[in-house]
């Protein structure tokens, strides 16, 4: 049975689609066929960290939501030469970078249960065993789907007074939505903050399970989205997080 | 999907939340009629239950599948 992740942050900057893409080719790695959905429509930005270029005729999730376009030809195999020789594989279904397109969309809106039908259409075209949803900041409509049908809600967030207080919203929303699983993860942490101070803070301000707590990193910070750690810098600390994470997720909620 | 975190019944939320993804069978929508509704699919309080999503647009059956499917987004308004 295929299992969807959503990936959220209240805010934005909290390294959201960098986890999403990494986390996606850490599953993949272990074998899993992978699709990543690029629900952010008002910014994608998902298919940089693959190094994916629309091609003029390519499809993306604006054609399937506003042209009724067959959502298996949106779906593109960003699987990276690692992956595919660990028998994974990866898919995007990526956001048009097409400034009339984006204008378009946020126009004329569309129906959001059609990304529902979306997912389930290409998890059974694709035999996927994985659906990452990667999703706009904050509370909106497009999020509250992602949130009432994931099997798990990975919740991003920075060691911030902000994002304390804005995560505790969606929390609240999630619960109220009663999301099957809700795993917190706390990025762009400082070498300097104890991390069993933070762990037991999150653990008392959610009441959900730590997924991971992830470095702030000065290399991917060089790296600048320019590719995907888990791959360029397998040993980093954050990068063994994130596959420490997927190992867990595998372990606990995609079974 | 705001409307539905908006429900004040908890119930109608779940039973709303459960014609996402695949949607409800027959079978399935019975069981969760008997368990957070306390009635049978074909009793006066299901069929008054049902006939009131399915005006509001909210759940409705889809044929010939016959899965119970929920609508509660109407086109994004930004």
């Amino acid at each position: 049975m295929a299992h969807i992740l959503a990936i959220h942050s209240f805010r934005g900057g909290t390294g959201k689609s960098n986890l999403s893409a990494n986390l996606a080719t850490a599953l993949a790695l272990q074998g899993k066929r992978v699709a990543i959905f690029d629900t952010d429509l008002a910014s994608p930005g998902v298919h940089v960290l693959f190094g994916y270029t629309a091609e003029p005729d390519d499809a993306t999730l604006n054609d399937f939501l506003q042209s009724d376009a067959p959502i298996r030809r949106c779906a593109h195999d960003v699987t990276p030469e690692p992956v595919r020789r660990a028998k994974g594989q990866v898919w995007l279904i990526p956001g048009s970078m097409d400034s009339d397109r984006i204008a378009r969309l946020l126009r004329e809106g569309y129906e959001v249960e059609r990304l529902n039908d979306a997912m389930f259409a290409l998890i059974d075209e694709l035999r996927l065993d994985v659906v990452l949803v990667d999703t706009h900041p904050g509370i909106n409509e497009e999020t509250l789907l992602s949130t009432a049908i994931a099997d798990c809600l990975l919740m991003v967030m920075r060691p911030d007074s902000q994002d304390y207080l804005g995560t505790a919203v969606a929390v609240e929303v999630a619960q109220r939505l009663d999301v099957a699983a809700i795993r917190m993860v706390v990025n762009k942490l400082p070498s300097h903050y104890d991390p069993e101070a933070v762990r037991t803070k999150v653990l008392e301000s959610y009441g959900a399970p730590i997924g991971a707590l992830l470095p702030l990193s000065e290399d991917l910070l060089t790296l600048a989205s320019g590719g995907l750690a888990t791959l360029v810098y397998p040993t980093h600390p954050w990068s063994m997080e994130v596959t420490r994470l997927a190992q867990s997720l595998s372990a606990d909620i995609l079974v | 999907m705001s409307m539905l975190v908006a429900l004040p019944s908890a119930r109608l939320r779940r039973l709303l939340k459960a014609g996402l993804r695949r949607g409800l069978s027959e079978v399935e929508l019975a069981a969760l009629l008997r368990d957070d509704w306390s009635c049978d699919p074909g009793s006066p309080e299901a069929v008054v239950l049902l006939t009131a999503l399915r005006e509001r647009g909210w759940l409705s059956q889809q044929f010939p599948e016959q899965i119970w499917k929920t609508h509660l987004g109407n086109p994004v308004d930004r």
